[in-house]
C-alpha cells in the first residue's frame, strides 16, 4: 500500500487507489432529520484510516455513523478514527399471533389499511411535534424518521371523535418490522400502544407472518416494557458513533 | 474516475448469520466464504436473513473472505 491516494470522488464520496485499483470507498449521506453519517468499505486498516482521515478533515461535524454492536473490528476501526458512542438501539423480534387488541373502554382501533389519509396525517403531524418538543427526533431510531405516510401500513387508536395512537408496519419480504407505536400525550399510560401493538402482532400473523422486529432505544423504557411484556426478546443492537 | 476495483463481485446464497455481525455465503461456483456487510447495508438498516440471495464482493487478499454489497429481492 505504499502507493496508496485518496481521491474526492464526489462532494461526499471518496476512494483510496492503489496502483490504480480502488481498493477502498467511503461516503456520507443525511438522514431526513440533517445528521451527516459516514461509512467505510476497506479491506485494510490502514486504507480505512486513510479514508477517516480524509472524510473527518473535510465534512462539517458533528458526524456520525452505525456499527452493529457485535462487529468489533468494525466499531474499533471508527474508535480509532476519534469516534465515540453516541446511543444504542436494541432489535426485539418478537412472534406475532395473539388474539388481537382488548382496547381500553372508549377506544375503537381501525385496523391496519382502514384509516383514512387526512386525519392520519393530522395525528402524525401532532404526535411529531410533541416529540420534537421533549425528546427529539434525534433520539429516534431511523426507522421512525419522516417518510410519506401511506395508510396501508398505519393502525390508529381512536376515542370519540379524536385519533389518539398510531402503530406503524414495515411489511418487507421475510423482515416484517414495526416501525413506530406512538400514543399522543394526553392519552399515554391508558394501555392503548399495548392495544396498538396486539393489533398488529394480530394482524401479521393472519398475514403469515411469524416473527415481527423493532428497534428500540436502550433509555426508552416505556418501550422496552411494552415489547418486552408482549414476549419479545432481544437478538441484537446497533451504535451510533459519533465526533463533535 | 477510475472504476476498477481490487474486488470480485459473485451472487450468492447466506447460509447463516453469524453472532460477530458476519454471514456464511455460499457462491454460485459452491465455495463458501466469510462475509460482512458493506457500509451503505449497514447505513440502510438492511437486515441480511438466511437464504437472502446477496451480490458479494470478495477481496483479491483472501478469496475466503467477502461483502455484501446488495440483497436481491428473492
Amino acid at each position: 500500500m505504499n502507493t496508496l491516494v485518496i481521491t474526492r470522488v464526489a462532494e461526499r464520496q471518496w476512494h483510496a487507489l492503489d496502483d490504480g485499483l480502488v481498493v477502498g470507498r467511503s461516503d456520507a449521506s443525511p438522514r431526513p432529520d440533517g445528521r451527516l453519517f459516514l461509512s467505510i468499505d476497506a479491506w485494510h486498516d490502514d486504507v480505512f484510516e486513510r479514508l477517516a482521515e480524509a472524510m473527518l478533515a473535510t465534512l462539517a461535524r458533528p458526524l456520525y455513523t452505525v456499527v452493529d454492536e457485535a462487529d468489533l473490528d468494525l466499531r474499533t476501526r471508527w474508535v480509532q478514527a476519534g469516534l465515540t458512542t453516541h446511543r444504542r438501539e436494541w432489535e426485539y423480534v418478537m412472534s406475532s399471533g395473539g388474539d388481537g387488541a382488548v382496547p381500553p373502554p372508549g377506544l375503537t382501533l381501525l385496523p391496519i389499511g382502514t384509516a383514512e389519509l387526512d386525519p392520519l396525517r393530522h395525528l402524525d403531524r401532532t404526535i411529531r411535534a410533541e416529540i420534537e418538543a421533549t425528546t427529539g427526533w434525534d433520539q429516534m431510531p431511523a426507522a421512525v424518521l419522516s417518510r410519506p405516510l401511506d395508510p396501508a401500513y398505519y393502525a390508529v387508536a381512536a376515542e370519540r371523535d379524536a385519533w389518539v395512537g398510531l402503530a406503524r408496519l414495515a411489511l418487507l419480504p421475510r423482515h416484517t418490522r414495526i416501525g413506530l407505536i406512538a400514543v399522543r400525550s394526553d392519552h399515554r399510560r391508558r394501555g392503548i400502544a399495548r392495544a396498538l401493538l396486539a393489533e398488529i402482532l394480530a394482524a401479521t400473523h393472519a398475514r403469515g407472518v411469524a416473527t415481527v422486529s423493532a428497534d428500540v432505544h436502550e433509555a426508552n423504557t416505556a418501550a422496552i416494557a411494552l415489547f418486552e411484556a408482549a414476549g419479545a426478546r432481544r437478538t441484537g443492537s446497533n451504535l451510533e458513533l459519533m465526533i463533535r | 474516475m477510475p472504476k476498477a476495483t481490487d474486488g470480485i463481485q459473485l451472487e450468492g446464497t447466506v447460509l447463516e448469520c453469524l453472532r460477530d455481525a458476519k454471514f456464511r455465503v455460499e457462491l454460485a461456483n459452491g465455495h463458501i466464504v466469510l462475509a460482512h456487510i458493506s457500509g451503505k447495508i449497514r447505513k440502510n438498516y438492511i437486515k441480511i436473513l438466511p437464504f437472502d440471495r446477496v451480490l458479494v464482493e470478495l477481496s483479491q487478499y483472501d478469496l475466503t473472505r467477502g461483502r455484501i454489497l446488495f440483497r436481491y429481492r428473492n
